[in-house]
């Protein structure tokens, strides 16, 4: 092999490393690049070279730093560009609150998946059609908008397997939440506002319970 | 192809249907990249915002007609590249020079004295970001993008060889001006 074939095939072994490093070489091109690493005692030393690019290339393009906000302001723009969501028809609790979830800030996301995960185990405990074991999750619309209902925000540590059986055993009803702070929108089955405060004292009684504030009391609550 | 790369195009076809977490996930999993690309590219992060932002609304627009035939990073890109080259052609301001006039080290030094100040992952830093445009865009898709001989000429719209060339004379001066630093590495 002369020198000018010599320097050619190492011109080539050259140009080939990158694509070797990166793992993206493959067949007859692979195949030599390897047979050059285990023959020619330069090969290692260039390999070297080649990994130090590798680290260079690297560094420089981590450096560089993309906005915190991009994430939030990219869903405006989304939202910009294709309007408002539609409401799926049938869409299950879940899938609203998975939504809701996507459209909150980057900032107060991972705060949200928490509460999201409990939301997960919630709607496990129930059957399709709304219906659970122990409580009813939510009813119609209709219903819903008319329903008296109380803010409720669950203590992190709470047990789910304790909110859903107290839940289940004073027939109230999770109807919206979480918020991005983690407040649930809870359903309370009273007739009047005597009963509204007593259903709200007895929530907040609940070692689960962080915070309990009145929402829309019964028609008579004043 | 990867488990990765089957996810990013079940998201782009759930992106076809409407769907837009599909969308804010590839945007999550593929932004960053994106950025840097465009940034390097341009010289400049302002544009690399607006570029970065414009290439996945046109995931969003462009996904029914997503045929799958390249990964789907290379897809995007591709776009990012079509849009960097477009704005820049478009907007020929003075401030992008401005920007790549303030990374330069002032007239006290020559390059090669500066360079022989810092070690030689500096340096090689240095020189790397220093390279003519078409040759550091090949080495950055090449060692931080992960993309392939082929990959690269889909995104750079250019045949398999001139890919070649250009990596072929981007490792040449990187060596070159290693030398000329004090940093012989053998080749070329």
């Amino acid at each position: 092999m002369s020198a000018a074939e010599k320097m050619s095939r190492r011109d080539e072994m050259e140009t080939l490393l990158p694509f070797y490093l990166n793992g993206s070489l493959e067949g007859s091109e692979l195949e030599a690049v390897e047979e050059w690493l285990a023959s020619d005692p330069a090969a290692l030393a260039a390999l070297g070279e080649a990994e130090a690019e590798f680290s260079g290339t690297s560094a420089a393009n981590e450096a560089i730093r993309p906005p915190a906000d991009a994430l939030s302001r990219f869903a405006k723009a989304l939202e910009a560009e294709a309007g408002p969501v539609r409401k799926p028809a049938g869409s299950s609790f879940l899938a609203q609150a998975w939504a809701r979830f996507m459209a909150v800030p980057v900032g107060v996301a991972w705060a949200a998946a928490a509460v999201l995960l409990a939301l997960v185990m919630v709607q496990s405990l129930v059957q399709p059609g709304g219906k659970g074991k122990d409580f009813e999750i939510a009813g119609t619309e209709d219903d819903l908008a008319k329903m008296p209902f109380a803010l409720v925000k669950f203590k992190p540590d709470a047990k789910m397997s304790d909110i859903s059986a107290f839940l289940g055993g004073n027939g109230l009803k999770i109807i919206g939440g979480p918020t991005a702070d983690g407040v649930f929108r809870l359903g309370v089955p009273a007739a009047n506002a005597a009963d509204y405060a007593k259903q709200l004292g007895l929530i907040a009684a609940q070692p689960f319970s962080e915070t309990v504030m009145e929402g829309r009391k019964p028609a008579d609550g004043g | 192809m990867t488990a990765a790369t089957e996810t990013d195009r079940a998201l782009v076809d759930r992106v076809a249907k409407g769907d837009r977490a599909a969308v804010r996930l590839l945007f999550m999993r593929h932004h960053a990249r994106v950025y840097r690309f465009v940034a390097r590219q341009t010289g400049s992060e302002m544009m690399a915002d607006d570029i970065a932002n414009e290439v996945f609304l046109e995931l969003w627009r462009q996904a029914p007609g997503f045929e799958g035939r390249s990964e789907v990073s290379t897809w995007l890109l591709g776009i990012a590249r079509f849009k960097a080259l477009s704005l820049l052609r478009k907007k020929k301001e003075d401030w992008i020079d401005d920007e790549a006039a303030a990374a330069v080290p002032d007239g006290a030094d020559t390059p090669e004295v500066v360079t022989m100040k810092e070690d030689k992952a500096a340096a090689l830093r240095r020189l790397i970001d220093a390279l003519p445009e078409e040759h550091r865009t090949v080495i950055d898709l090449a060692y931080y993008q992960g993309q392939s001989v082929t990959e690269i000429g889909e995104v750079l719209d250019i045949p398999v060889a001139t890919v070649k060339t250009r990596m072929f004379y981007a490792r040449k001066k990187l060596g070159e001006a290693l030398k000329a630093a004090g940093y012989d590495r053998g080749w070329p």
